[in-house]
């Protein structure tokens, strides 16, 4: 790993819920106390049984969600201190999002659907239709590109979702569960897919998983139990080593 | 903006069956407003016509003294050289007739009984060429040249109380211009039934030569000028007024809507009917559309929560749920348009009529007349409805907590 800044920063976060509304005692630690850093280009696994507290992390991380305790750096910048304006800003420029139930809009095909988040942005028209298509093409859904989600499959829809989650080029893009509605083979593929942007494009990516299997290539997982972190494990040397041996 | 204006269109088609009950309220609403309102403009139209018609004309011309203070002797305040003046406005564009008319007052007499008369003396070959005709129950209108004996048409209440028929003779009795007492003796030649009694009792009417020669005066009240068309009116009055500035004696110009109280009373009632109906729609569509709009914001609270997540400004979510409810009263406004103008076409082929209205014997056609205006009106009031129910649901979507919105199942 080189020295650079860590794209983002998770410093003893917690996260409670308010049981009951009446009484502000009464609460529920979704998250307690986590910390840990992702460096720019790395590919981490949240993972941890339902319940455990991965959606609520990637919710703070994602600015869509404020910590109790605690403060989550992005890039530098310390999403604690940001009014709801500014946390917009930050999450359509710096963040990609892709869902566990792919969240296209449906009326859009899948060209505009990756189209939106430059809309968004303001991004010219010729410039949105060349990066459209890059988008699509490296996901290998170009031919697919006039057709509206409900025309898809599970796994294409996945992959236009993962193209829109990329296509204004973040800082970080964060998967919340995205094989959790996948059959075993299209999860492979997609998480392949992901690892393969990760490496090709040096996107940073951070996606929550309850699937052990997924897990195998993944060379950073963070595991969480009952809102705190159980352990986070860097397996990087291990596989780099397993990809030499079979390429030998 | 095009892509935003484009998922709006798409989002409102997205659940079809609701739309189309939407669509249905929307545009059921701008065609009741239509019918209602065009058949309101027809009777309007009709009023308008029959007003100017039964002798009110389309302008009238007095003397400015006319409304300054009341007459202390016959035609005292009428207007000197009437003659030169209809010659002025006769070559006026549109001007179809000039008629001069004489409003007098007396006594009436049998000979053992006398009554009050409202008189009103014309030139009933002018009136004629106006299509002003007297109705008559009986008898005939007044000869335009007539020899002998003073013809006279009066109102059958005034008949009646005085017990004379067509061919019977009265004497009549009027202050003189100068103030002295002078009668002539008049032979009738028709019963006039207006519909109004109280008209009726004291109505009568004579030519205008012989009005003047029992006032003894050569002036007369007032001008009455027919157009081509109702619609030349203002247009004409524009024209009219400085040629008339430069007659000798002051006269002034009014208008058949100045003059026509009953009609714009009628039409201030109708048109109070047509607001209120107007505001029962208006609210009817918002109320309905507020809770199809309130659905469809709970239908899509993931797909906004997801919107929210990429970084779209929440003002974005407000506009676009404004603008696609505006798109859908846009929608329903031209439904309602086509099937309103639809349906009137069908009604007017219909020959349907309703019963006789009162002080008339014959039925009223139904008729829906096709009002620009009212189309207009219509539609933008059911798009602002539309705007306006729209609001709520916007708010309520641009507020959402994203990350409670996209666990919303």
């Amino acid at each position: 790993m080189d020295q650079s800044p860590a794209i983002v920063n998770v410093e003893q976060v917690s996260r409670r819920f308010a049981l009951d509304h009446n009484q502000a005692r009464s609460y529920v630690a979704a998250l307690d106390h986590a910390s840990f850093a992702v460096e720019p280009g790395e590919f981490l696994a949240i993972a941890g049984p339902s319940g455990s507290g991965k959606s609520t992390l990637l919710n703070l991380i994602g600015c869509i969600d404020k910590p109790s305790e605690g403060r989550i750096l992005v890039d530098g910048v310390d999403t604690s201190r940001l009014d709801s304006s500014r946390m917009t800003t930050l999450r359509r420029e710096k963040i990609g999002f892709v869902f566990q139930t792919f969240n296209l809009i449906p009326v859009f095909t899948a060209a505009e659907n990756v189209e939106f988040p430059l809309l968004v942005q303001g991004v010219g028209a010729r410039e949105r239709r060349t990066r459209v298509a890059e988008a699509l093409e490296s996901v290998g859904l170009s031919s697919r590109a006039g057709h509206r989600p409900d025309l898809l499959s599970g796994g294409e829809r996945q992959r236009v979702a993962v193209a829109r989650a990329i296509v204004h080029r973040p800082a970080l893009v964060l998967a919340d569960e995205p094989t959790a509605n996948l059959d075993t083979r299209n999860a492979t593929q997609l998480i392949d897919l992901m690892r393969d942007l990760n490496q090709r494009l040096g996107l940073t990516f951070i996606f929550s998983t309850h699937d052990a299997r997924l897990l195998e290539h993944t060379p950073r997982i963070v595991r969480l139990c009952d809102g705190q972190i159980e352990s986070d494990t860097h397996t990087g040397a291990q596989l780099l080593a397993a990809q030499g041996a079979s390429h030998d | 903006m095009t892509k935003f204006l484009l998922l709006a269109f798409r989002n409102v088609f997205r659940n079809r069956r609701r739309t189309l009950m939407t669509l249905l309220m929307v545009g059921g609403g701008v065609t009741g407003l239509l019918l209602a309102g065009g058949f309101f403009a027809f009777m309007f139209h009709g009023l308008r016509e029959m007003t100017i018609s039964n002798g009110l004309g389309h302008i009238q011309i007095f003397t400015a003294e006319h409304f300054q203070r009341d007459e202390d002797r016959a035609l005292s305040t009428g207007i000197d050289n009437w003659r030169q003046a209809a010659a002025t406005i006769r070559t006026g564009r549109h001007v179809r007739g000039v008629a001069p008319r004489i409003d007098f007052y007396g006594m009436v007499s049998n000979g053992s009984k006398s009554s009050v008369f409202m008189g009103s003396a014309v030139d009933p070959a002018a009136e004629r060429s106006l299509g002003f005709t007297a109705r008559l129950s009986s008898g005939r209108d007044l000869d335009p040249k007539p020899d002998g004996e003073i013809e006279a048409l009066i109102g059958a209440g005034l008949a009646r109380s005085m017990g004379v028929k067509v061919g019977d003779g009265l004497t009549l009795l009027s202050m003189t211009a100068d103030g002295a007492l002078n009668g002539v003796d008049i032979q009738i030649v028709g019963i006039v039934n207006s519909g109004i009694a109280e008209m009726d009792a004291r109505y009568l009417r004579i030519n205008l030569a012989s009005a003047q020669r029992l006032l003894q005066s050569d002036r007369v009240t007032n001008l009455v000028v027919g157009l081509d068309s109702t619609e030349y009116t203002d247009q004409v009055a524009g024209e009219l007024a400085p040629r008339l500035n430069g007659m000798a004696q002051p006269l002034v110009l009014k208008k058949w809507i100045d003059l026509a109280t009953y009609y714009k009373q009628v039409r201030t009632l109708f048109s109070g009917i047509f607001l209120f109906l107007g505001v029962i729609v208006f609210f009817m569509v918002l109320m309905s559309s507020v809770n199809t709009l309130l659905m469809a914001m709970f239908e899509r609270t993931r797909e906004i929560g997801t919107m929210l997540a990429m970084g779209t400004p929440r003002l974005w979510i407000v506009v676009l749920f404004m603008l696609e409810a505006t798109l859908l009263g846009v929608f329903g406004a031209v439904v309602g348009v086509a099937a309103g103008n639809l349906l009137g076409v069908a009604l007017n082929a219909s020959g349907l009529h309703l019963p006789p209205p009162p002080g008339n014997t014959s039925d009223m056609p139904f008729r829906v007349l096709f009002v620009p205006g009212l189309m207009i009106g219509s539609s933008i009031m059911v798009i602002v409805s539309l705007a306006l129910a729209s609001i709520l649901p916007a708010i309520r979507a641009s507020r959402l907590q994203i990350a409670e919105a996209l666990s919303h199942v």
